[in-house]
């Protein structure tokens, strides 16, 4: 009976969860400014969430370090389902300027795999919302493939 | 016939399905206010029904940590005490169940929901769930003295004009006074106590300045931070709904009267006042302000409301 309203509602209502896993904090700076009031990404509904648990798209930052890498695959697993993961800028796709450093373990794709992925170093606001925009029909087709 | 009655009552009119309804829109209408007062565009007023939507399709997962039963049932408890509240709240006129004590009987299934809440944070076992539940008892006792020294001050002001000075503890004859002599509101005596009642109920529906128990960016959302799909979504409608009772409460002890005698027009009147009352005591306050601290929070609704409080009582005590 509720099946179209649910399925409008993962449209209307993505919640972020953001997890850095090393990054520079250039990154992190511009998923902030997206949800400032100049580019207001509630609009759209999205919220960032404390816990994995309450989220829709898990955002990643950052070439993934060893100390991260434990913490960043429990917590993905503690995301209900469906899911979306979204890497934010260069470093999770490639680990960036960090690649071949003792210390990092990356990329992302080696852990699970990515939905969008947003380039860039670190990538723009727009470039983000876009990439968003992007994982909510990600998110769509996600719960439509669930029974 | 009766039993339908009091089901339709318990599932659609001032029940279930009006009350969350009324109290997701008034949620929105907060989050849409705050906005605009960013100078944000904010959502659409109905985000939080898509919020709720959403949450039932996702996953449920439960903690191996978590006593699984308590861990599922804590947020139905919560929801089942606040539709019982919602039949003893008058809309004007109109009562589903009027009794001689109704007040008492909603303050305490009022606590009811604040402890499922700590019942249900407990039962998921996480170290940040510990740390919401001990805030929430903290904030418990912080706004129950005022809140009861509110509610005190209205039975005895009414108590003396219709009870012969007996304090009366009964909603539908607190309307029938109002209906008498004008909205409470308008008596000077009483401005007091209302200022202190809107000060509560930021704290009583867990919104900004007053949210220490629920911090999203300290401790994550605190007793929530575990849980995930339905349950959730049934603690995001508990806080909805505790949004509306807590300004239907207002507008019936403080803005009721006759009315205008048609049932349709009476209920949009009192949503209509309670999305004002939202505005001014829960929107505006969360925009102009950050959080307080655990013990500042204890501190001020141990003196400044339940001081206005007191002022209220005093007056209406030796007034006549």
């Amino acid at each position: 009976m509720f099946k179209k309203l649910i399925e409008k509602s993962f449209e209307k209502s993505p919640w972020l969860f953001h997890l850095n896993t090393g990054s520079c904090n250039g990154c992190d700076i511009e998923i902030v400014s997206v949800i400032t009031p100049r580019y207001d990404a509630e609009r759209m509904g999205f919220k960032l969430t404390g816990s994995p648990r309450h989220a829709d798209i898990i955002l990643v930052t950052g070439p993934i370090t060893s100390q991260s890498r434990d913490r960043l695959i429990r917590t993905l697993a503690q995301v209900p389902d469906p899911k979306v993961v979204v890497s934010i800028g260069s470093c999770p796709r490639s680990t960036n300027v960090f690649n071949g450093s003792y210390s990092v373990e990356g990329p992302l794709d080696k852990y699970v795999p990515i939905d969008v992925s947003i380039a860039g170093c670190p990538p723009k606001p727009e470039a983000i919302i876009d990439g968003l925009a992007k994982a909510i029909e990600i998110l769509r087709e996600k719960r439509r493939a669930m029974k | 016939m009766v039993v339908l009655k009091y089901l339709f009552n318990v599932l659609v009119f001032p029940g279930l399905l009006f009350s969350a309804l009324v109290g997701l829109l008034l949620s929105g209408l907060d989050r849409k206010v705050v906005a605009r007062m960013q100078k944000r565009i904010g959502p659409p007023i109905i985000q939080p029904i898509y919020d709720f939507f959403k949450l039932l399709g996702k996953e449920t997962i439960v903690p191996r940590a978590a006593s699984r039963r308590t861990f599922l049932y804590a947020p139905v408890i919560g929801l089942l005490a606040l539709v019982t509240v919602t039949l003893f709240i008058p809309i004007y006129k109109y009562t589903a169940i009027s009794t001689v004590a109704d007040i008492i009987v909603i303050l305490y299934l009022l606590t009811i929901p604040a402890v499922a809440l700590i019942m249900g944070g407990a039962a998921s076992g996480s170290p940040y769930a510990g740390v919401g539940i001990s805030r929430e008892m903290v904030a418990i006792i912080s706004y129950e003295l005022p809140l009861v020294i509110v509610l005190l001050t209205i039975g005895k002001h009414v108590g003396m004009a219709l009870n012969k000075g007996v304090i009366t503890f009964s909603l539908s004859q607190i309307v029938s006074y109002q209906a008498e002599f004008g909205p409470m509101i308008t008596n000077w005596r009483l401005i007091p106590a209302a200022l202190a009642l809107l000060l509560i109920i930021p704290i009583k529906v867990g919104s900004l300045p007053f949210d220490i128990a629920e911090a999203e960016i300290e401790i994550c959302e605190g007793p929530l931070v575990e849980y995930s799909g339905a349950p959730l979504a049934i603690f995001k409608l508990n806080h909805a709904i505790k949004m509306f009772i807590m300004t239907s409460l207002f507008v019936t002890l403080f803005l009721s009267g006759k009315g205008t005698g048609i049932l349709i027009l009476d209920i949009v009147l009192q949503v209509l006042l309670s999305a004002v009352i939202v505005v001014i005591s829960i929107s505006t306050l969360k925009a102009i302000t950050a959080r307080l601290k655990v013990e500042q929070v204890l501190k001020f609704f141990w003196t400044y409301p339940t001081a206005l409080a007191l002022i209220s009582l005093i007056l209406v005590w030796i007034g006549r």
